[in-house]
């Protein structure tokens, strides 16, 4: 039952008032604007960069994953012919990191070293192997620490810290909220459920591997070329680190080798190839190796999961807790935010009236994790579908009609005071359940093979900045050239997900002109509007709207440019076609270049701003930050396996995945996320892990660390489900990280409608599968997982009673185009 | 990665001759697809390295006067996989070649190089033991012949001493009435490592399904490939029943003496080993698979 | 040790003195300046570094130049001819078969040497023949549908790729049925 009393809201299409009329571009399966230049091999990644006099430099790893550096002696490297300048953590010791509350990284350990390949020492050279026999040449003498590994360990060592700061001891940070009687909630359900989950940390392997250029010109000013998915942030960090004005720093991103969370942290490489242009005079370039990329990680973060729920026979949760506990690595990174993530999306899918979330992070002595695809979510989404799997199994529920049934309601408010607009997700579990013959299968078919379908939600951009401020998100700029071209200037950075075209496509949209016709330029901090950057699925949403703002104020001058010329009203205008014309009478009008001169004529040169800022969000609790966005997209999945019995080898034949996408800027692209969302997925569920023996990365190489090849990637059926989103440019929401969240738990449904055993611990590996089939036919639970979670004090709940929305009209949802 | 002296010499006296020279600083180079590797990731060093490309014969494949074939050590893994001497009579070794890393891999790696490099996990390895092939080793001494079941010492270790260079494998003509199977298990089915691998040769009695001779060879559950002799030598002389099937698997797993790593744990490779090799002498009858 | 290396590139004949120990790779990213060949890992196991040696898919990271002399070595800046893109270029672009870009030279490579051998390859022999490239962001799907798209291409009468690539950045791309 609606909880909210919005009903009358439920079904609306609102497009705002971007789109008055049948679009021309927007909707349709357009080649990218940047596609050729990605086919012929002229796109420009970082290391492709070549400058006269360039150096290359080479940083010096930590061999200790806990040390106090008790002596750094660079006088040999020093005079290495060719070699140029060499600099330790004291050279640069100002600390950084990407989260004000969390800035505990230094560009070279200063005093202490906390993981296994941190860098201690970085050398420029003439070349790069100079570099490289200059770092051989580097003593370090390292006091040994006692290196700190695991959950587990982090907990019980309480004496030996890792950092000087956080929660306590080597707990990082500790989050505990209260919405509502949760006590209450399963006091009055019929059955009540716990489960415990792990999900193992892993990298996200984008095939570039990150690397940096810097130029610093005698003038004072510093360029940065780098990998990098947020321009912005890297700016942020390069002025506060190497105390230089930001306006004499300009970060440039190339066309990152792909991302997906990997590259959106300030980085080691980056300000050491500034620092070291500047000491040297000469350009600088620096490309991890792959081995330095698994040190660099920022991957998933392991979680340890535990989750309770009351449902009642009539199918309705009455209360949820979830604790859940991150292995964060050595420094902070994004990881206050994504433990808050762990806890917070839980409630956007289905109804929980009440819901408590107990999370913390600890430090321990490896990599750094931070924000991959999905950001602290998938973790949690993995854990409450099969949880819910196992609830709909033990109430004899058929596990699609109740999510159907449960599903949160469009325009609604949850629990924890998220603003869920548009929801497609019923439609999408219709979609995908008729898509895959779920029903004929689920439960039918021979043992060995099996169905199993999951959902999830995911945010469309993240309603508050990284940093506190109250400026806008994303910016644009759109110019019009008096020959008819159009350039659009935007922070924004394409990973490949095609934010450019999506810029072109909506410029083009609003214009009327060809998207070929329209130039982007982006993510340059000299030359285009700062845009936070490309994480937490906010670009189209953010950036499309900011350009949408922008090219309506450059359309309104050309309609009352046109208007004398035309006979009409400029709101009687319309500009399509290439040309601006009469709404009332189409053949009456002139040809877009001819209108933008009579505009630069009249008001002189044609270019205007737009901005976008996220609306306001209801909670007012500490840590409500974290959670709230314009939309939420949604995403069913229903995954078929294969599983061998005799070996756990589990082969999957074909995934089926719809996704509320508010609306298809360009299906294609669209398409593109969800198919590469599955993949990633697929990966995460059956191989990839970084994991760590005797203080050392296990598998720092391509080659152990495994990651699906075209070979073990099935069938996969997209279908996209629009909702018109009225928060999205031309009603859109998300896709780039959503559709991966719901493919692991529907793996691992799938398996257990097999074999008939719970796998939940990921990534289910054929061992696993063959340990819980014995255990099996021993009679003992057919389960593999964690058995506990270790026992810990958590704080007080802040407590939040969750909002009554028959008695408090601000919390009704602003709805309408932002 | 590290400079060296290079040479490419013409003839195997010459290769030879510098690899004698340098002893353990020099490493012979063909496909360099394990060697450049080892030197970029700084496992090795080599003073010198010798391109045994320019050698003619050493990249061909030959047939022998006893209806056996010559596998000079240069030839490709693609060139094995497609050449059709070797699709005809040992279809096991075509099949598992043209399956092995990528493309791009195959049309460099060589045979030589795959079993010179001696990882215990070598994909070549357990088929062309179960097939009684015969390393062919010239050095300074002159040149002598290795059955390639003793080939292999260690991880990474042959009997390849200073100077000695793999030319050749020898192939045994194919015995009538026999079939082969070789089934792998790995993490992927592309670009990776054997965790286990079993190959099973069985040569039947004419018109029966009694089995007159067996070889069972394990790869990766031991510092080299084996041989599973007490599977064999239940299987030898018996009917290929399922029992029989059966206890020979629980016999191969018993001869496994894997480790656990980073690819595996000895627990899960032992208990493939028993379920691959009842299913590669099952597959050898001719129920599925890939077939000699 | 630097050794005198002659490289057929893509039809142009390069005399390069180059240290021995660098791999072909590094020779036509830093020497030639063709750095639209990429890297991944070094050792072999991603495939951007792909390249063709006689019509034949190799890695270049795995490649000595002085092996290579006098055969013909093509990388994805040779793929187009007189500046027309190849079938295969455009196909990849309409169907969104690049999305970071960064695998797909090298996977243009494999792809070529297969619709050499192979003209109308089915889906699976397009993923055998493509396993060694990986990909991050596109699950692959694209991909074969791009070479498969391509191969048809090449078989039946194209029109211009130029109007191709025109129409596809401004209508729309041409998604077939069964591709």
């Amino acid at each position: 039952m609606p909880t909210n009393g919005y009903d009358d809201r439920k079904n609306r299409t609102n497009l705002g008032s971007h789109l008055k009329r049948e679009t021309s571009v927007i909707g349709r399966p357009l080649m990218k604007v940047d596609a050729m230049s990605k086919v012929t091999g002229q796109a420009l990644y970082a290391d492709d960069i070549h400058l006269p006099r360039m150096a290359y430099a080479r940083m010096l790893p930590s061999t200790q994953p806990h040390a106090r550096i008790v002596r750094v002696d660079t006088s040999k490297a020093e005079a290495l012919p060719g070699v140029l300048a060499v600099i330790t953590g004291r050279d640069l010791p100002i600390k950084y990191g990407i989260l004000p509350v969390s800035q505990d990284e230094t560009a070279l350990a200063v005093d202490k070293v906390r993981f296994v390949g941190e860098p201690v020492a970085a050398v420029a050279a003439v070349d790069e192997e100079t570099a490289e026999r200059a770092l051989e040449l580097i003593e370090v003498e390292y006091e040994p620490l006692k290196p700190i590994m695991s959950i587990e360990e982090a907990l019980e060592e309480t004496e030996v810290r890792i950092q000087e700061y956080g929660h306590a001891g080597n707990i990082h940070k500790m989050v505990s909220l209260q919405f509502g009687d949760v006590e209450a909630g399963f006091a009055e359900a019929d059955y009540v459920r716990e489960d415990l989950f792990f999900y193992q940390g892993n990298n996200h392997l984008a095939m570039e591997e990150h690397s940096a250029v810097a130029h610093y010109s005698p003038d004072g000013k510093l360029t940065l070329w780098s990998s990098t998915q947020t321009p912005h942030y890297v700016h942020r960090a390069l002025a506060k680190v190497l105390e230089l004005p930001p306006s004499r720093i300009r970060v440039i991103a190339c066309h990152p080798g792909g991302g997906f969370g990997g590259k959106s942290d300030p980085f080691h490489h980056e300000i050491c190839a500034a620092k070291l242009a500047m000491l040297t005079g000469r350009p600088v370039k620096i490309t991890l190796t792959r081995e330095e990329v698994f040190y660099a990680h920022r991957g998933r973060h392991p979680v340890l999961m535990w989750v309770k729920t009351g449902v009642k026979k009539t199918g309705e949760i009455t209360a949820m807790h979830f604790r859940s506990m991150l292995d964060g690595g050595a420094y902070g990174s994004y990881g206050v935010a994504t433990t808050y993530y762990t806890g917070a999306l839980q409630t956007v899918t289905y109804k929980i009236p009440r819901y408590k979330f107990e999370g913390l992070r600890v430090f321990t002595n490896k990599p750094p994790c931070g924000p991959k695809r999905g950001h602290g979510t998938p973790q949690p989404r993995f854990a409450l579908e099969v949880h819910f799997d196992k609830i709909c199994e033990h109430m004899g529920w058929d596990p699609a009609e109740w999510r159907q049934r449960q599903a949160c309601e469009p325009f609604s408010l949850t629990a924890n005071y998220l603003r869920i607009t548009t929801i497609g997700l019923r439609e999408c579990i219709e979609k995908v359940v008729e898509a895959s013959g779920f029903k004929e299968k689920f439960r039918q078919l021979p043992y060995g093979r099996g169905v199993g379908l999951a959902c999830s939600a995911y945010l469309s951009g993240a309603n508050l900045p990284i940093y506190w401020n109250d400026m806008p998100h994303s910016g644009a700029m759109v110019k019009v050239d008096r020959g008819g071209g159009v350039t659009v200037y935007c922070g924004s950075t394409d990973i490949g997900q095609g934010s450019n075209s999506v810029l072109a496509y909506v410029v083009a949209e609003v214009l009327g002109v060809r998207p070929h016709d329209v130039a982007v330029v982006t993510a340059d901090t000299d030359l285009t509007p700062v845009d936070l950057g490309s994480y937490s699925s906010r670009v189209t949403v953010m950036t499309g709207n900011a350009a949408i703002e922008a090219a309506q104020k450059v359309r309104d001058l050309l309609f009352r440019a046109a208007a004398d010329e035309l006979g009409a009203a400029p709101e009687q205008l319309e500009a399509a076609g290439g040309r601006i014309f009469r709404r009332d009478d189409p053949g009456v009008g002139l040809p877009f270049a001819k209108v933008a001169q009579l505009a630069e004529a009249r008001f002189g040169t044609l270019a205007a701003v737009g901005s976008f800022t996220p609306p306001k969000t209801p909670g007012r609790y500490k840590g409500a930050g974290v959670g709230p966005s314009p939309s939420y997209s949604y995403t069913a999945c229903v995954v078929e396996v294969d599983v061998d019995p005799e070996t756990g080898w589990v082969r999957v034949p074909k995934v089926w995945i719809a996704h509320d996408i508010g609306r298809a800027i360009n299906p294609i692209l669209v398409e593109g996320q969800a198919e590469g969302s599955v993949y990633m997925g697929l990966g995460e569920a059956l191989m990839e892990e970084q994991v760590f023996r005797r203080n050392l990365h296990k598998i720092p190489s391509m080659l152990d660390y495994k990651s699906p090849t075209f070979l073990e990637t099935p069938d996969i059926e997209t279908i996209l489900v629009e909702t018109n989103d009225p928060h999205g440019p031309f009603g859109a929401k998300e896709a780039g990280q959503g559709p991966l969240l719901p493919v692991p738990p529907a793996l691992c449904n799938a398996i257990y409608d097999a074999v008939g055993v719970r796998i939940d611990e990921l990534p289910v590996t054929p061992d696993k599968i063959l340990k819980a089939l014995e255990r099996k036919a021993k009679g003992q639970e057919p389960r593999v997982g964690p058995d506990r979670m270790p026992d810990v004090e958590w704080s007080e709940p802040i407590y939040v009673e969750p909002p009554d929305l028959e008695h408090d009209p601000s919390l009704v949802p602003a709805t309408g185009s932002s | 990665m590290k400079g060296f002296e290079y040479y490419a010499p013409e003839t195997l006296d010459a290769a030879v001759e510098i690899l004698a020279r340098y002893g353990e600083g020099a490493y012979p180079v063909a496909g360099g697809t394990d060697l450049i590797p080892k030197m970029r990731y700084g496992h090795v060093a080599p003073q010198a390295v010798v391109n045994l490309k320019r050698i003619p014969g050493l990249n061909r494949i030959t047939s022998l006067e006893n209806g056996g074939l010559h596998v000079g050590a240069l030839v490709t893994l693609t060139q094995l996989s497609r050449e059709a001497l070797v699709r005809e009579r040992y279809p096991v070794v075509a099949h598992i070649a043209g399956k092995m890393a990528s493309a791009q891999v195959r049309n460099l790696a060589t045979v030589g190089g795959n079993l010179c490099n001696a990882a215990p996990s070598a994909d070549l390895a357990p088929p062309l033991i179960a097939l009684d092939a015969e390393a062919l080793i010239v050095g300074p001494e002159g040149e002598r012949r290795v059955p390639l079941e003793h080939f292999f010492t260690g991880p990474g270790a042959t009997v390849l001493g200073p100077g000695e260079l793999l030319t050749a494998v020898l192939l045994p003509p194919p015995q009538p009435h026999t079939r082969a199977m070789y089934i792998k298990h790995a993490h992927r089915e592309a670009l990776d490592i054997a965790i286990v691998g079993v190959a099973a040769l069985v040569r039947l009695a004419p018109g029966t399904a009694t089995c007159q001779g067996a070889r069972i060879v394990l790869g990766a559950v031991a510092p080299t490939p084996i041989r599973a002799r007490e599977a064999e030598a239940l299987l030898e002389g018996a009917p290929l029943t399922e029992e029989h099937i059966a206890e020979a698997g629980r016999l191969a797993a018993q001869a496994a003496r894997p480790i656990d790593d980073v690819r595996g744990s000895a627990w899960y490779r032992r208990k493939m080993v028993d379920v691959l090799t009842r299913r590669a002498i099952a597959g050898t009858r001719g129920e599925g698979g890939d077939l000699t | 040790m630097k050794q005198l290396v002659s490289l057929q590139v893509n039809g142009e004949r390069h005399e390069l003195y180059v240290p021995v120990h660098k791999t072909l790779l590094e020779v036509l990213r830093e020497e030639l300046g063709l750095t639209g060949t990429k890297h991944g890992c070094e050792l072999g196991e991603c495939g951007a570094c792909t390249v063709l040696v006689d019509g034949e898919p190799i890695l270049s990271c795995l490649t000595l130049p002085v092996e290579v002399q006098g055969r013909d070595i093509t990388t994805v800046e040779g793929l187009a001819s007189q500046g027309v893109p190849h079938p295969l270029q455009v196909a990849f672009a309409e169907l969104n078969a690049a999305q970071c870009g960064y695998c797909t030279p090298g996977m243009l490579m494999s792809a070529k040497a297969l619709l050499d051998r192979t003209p109308d390859p089915s889906p699976d022999e397009v993923r055998e023949a493509l396993a060694g490239n990986l990909c991050r962001c596109t699950g692959y799907v694209k991909i074969v549908e791009a070479v498969r798209l391509a191969a048809r291409r090449q078989q039946g009468d194209l029109g211009t790729v130029v109007d191709e690539i025109e129409r596809a950045l401004n209508e729309g791309v041409v998604r077939e049925p069964g591709a």
